[in-house]
C-alpha cells in the first residue's frame, strides 16, 4: 500500500468475528450526514471510491433492492463490481451485496453502520460477509481446521497492510 | 475453480500472498478467457494451440493469456519437443482466502480515500 492521505482520521480497528467474516471500523472527522452523502451520491462516490482510478458510476439505486454498478479504469483495464441493496436506512445503515466480475457468483453482503461517536465525529463500521464453499457443503467439520488457519492467515494479511 | 483440501495436509490457503502478488493473481483472474483456461486445464493439460482452437482464438492471442496466468504462477508451463504444455500450478490457490485478503485491502484503501475526501471537502461535501 502506498500513502495514506486520511491519516490524521485513520482510527480504524480490525477484526475478524468469525471465519466468514470481516470487520472495519474507522472514525472520520465529518458530519454523519456528509459521509452518507459521500456514500449515496453519484457524483462524490466517483471522487473517492476508485482509490485514485477513475470510477464510472454506471447504477447507483439507494433503496431496498436498489442496483448499483460502478467500473474503476485504470493501465487501459476495467474492474466492474456490482449489487444490490437489502437494507438502507438513512443515515446509518446500508446493507448491499458485493460483486466483483472477475469472481462472479462469489458475493459478499456488506454491512455498514455509521455512528455519530462524538459531534462531527462518526464511525463508520463494515462487516463484510463471505459465503464459503465451506458452508455450503455443510463441510463445517472437515473445513473446521483450514478455516482457523485460514483466518489467521487473513488476519496476518491485514496487520501486514496496517504496518 | 475454488480449490480447498479437506483430508489431511496444509490447507491450500497456506502460502503468503502480499498485495503485489495478489494485485497480479487478481489481474490474471479479471478475464474471462484467462478464467476459462484455468478451468479447461483443471479437467486436463493441454498445449497452448489446444487451447487456442478451444477457445477459438490465434497462437498469439493465446500466448499472452497463458503468459499471465504463467507469471501469476497459476499455471506451469512446459516445453515438449515443439509443443508448449500447460498444466495447473504451482500455486494452489485458495480463491476464497485471496478473495477476502484482496477484499480487506481494497476496502481499506476506499476508507482511505474517502477519509482524504471528507477532510477536503469539510464544511460541504458539493
Amino acid at each position: 500500500m502506498t500513502s495514506r492521505p486520511g491519516d490524521q482520521s485513520r482510527t480504524s480497528t480490525l477484526g475478524l468475528p468469525s471465519d466468514r467474516e470481516i470487520r472495519v471500523e474507522r472514525v472520520f472527522d465529518a458530519p454523519r450526514e456528509h459521509v452518507w452523502r459521500a456514500m449515496t451520491e453519484p457524483d462524490l462516490v466517483a471522487q473517492w471510491w476508485g482509490r485514485g482510478n477513475r470510477l464510472d458510476v454506471v447504477r447507483l439505486e439507494v433503496e431496498r433492492g436498489g442496483h448499483w454498478r460502478f467500473v474503476e479504469h485504470h493501465d487501459g483495464a476495467a474492474d466492474g463490481f456490482e449489487g444490490r441493496f437489502r437494507e438502507v436506512t438513512p443515515p446509518e445503515r446500508i446493507v448491499q451485496t458485493f460483486e466483483w466480475d472477475g469472481m462472479p457468483g462469489h458475493v459478499i453482503v456488506n454491512d455498514m453502520t455509521l455512528e455519530e461517536v462524538a459531534p462531527g465525529r462518526t464511525r463508520v463500521t463494515v462487516v463484510s460477509l463471505f459465503h464459503t464453499p465451506e458452508e455450503r457443503d455443510g463441510m463445517l467439520q472437515s473445513g473446521m481446521k483450514a478455516g482457523l488457519d485460514r483466518s489467521y492467515e487473513v488476519l496476518d494479511a491485514v496487520l501486514r497492510s496496517v504496518g | 475453480m475454488v480449490q480447498y483440501q479437506s483430508s489431511a495436509g496444509e490447507p491450500a490457503g497456506a502460502e503468503r500472498l502480499d498485495a503485489d502478488e495478489l494485485d497480479i493473481i487478481f489481474a490474471a483472474l479479471s478475464d474471462p478467457t484467462r478464467r476459462g483456461v484455468l478451468e479447461r486445464l483443471g479437467r486436463a493439460d493441454a498445449s497452448i494451440s489446444e487451447l487456442a482452437a478451444g477457445f477459438d482464438m490465434t497462437l498469439t492471442g493465446m500466448r499472452k493469456h497463458v503468459r499471465i496466468l504463467e507469471r501469476a504462477g497459476l499455471i506451469a508451463t512446459e516445453k515438449v519437443g515443439r509443443v508448449r504444455r500447460c498444466t495447473l500450478g504451482p500455486r494452489r490457490l485458495d480463491l476464497e482466502t485471496a478473495w477476502m485478503n484482496r477484499h480487506q485491502q481494497s476496502l481499506e484503501a476506499r476508507l482511505d480515500r474517502l477519509g482524504a475526501f471528507l477532510e477536503r471537502t469539510k464544511g460541504d461535501p458539493t
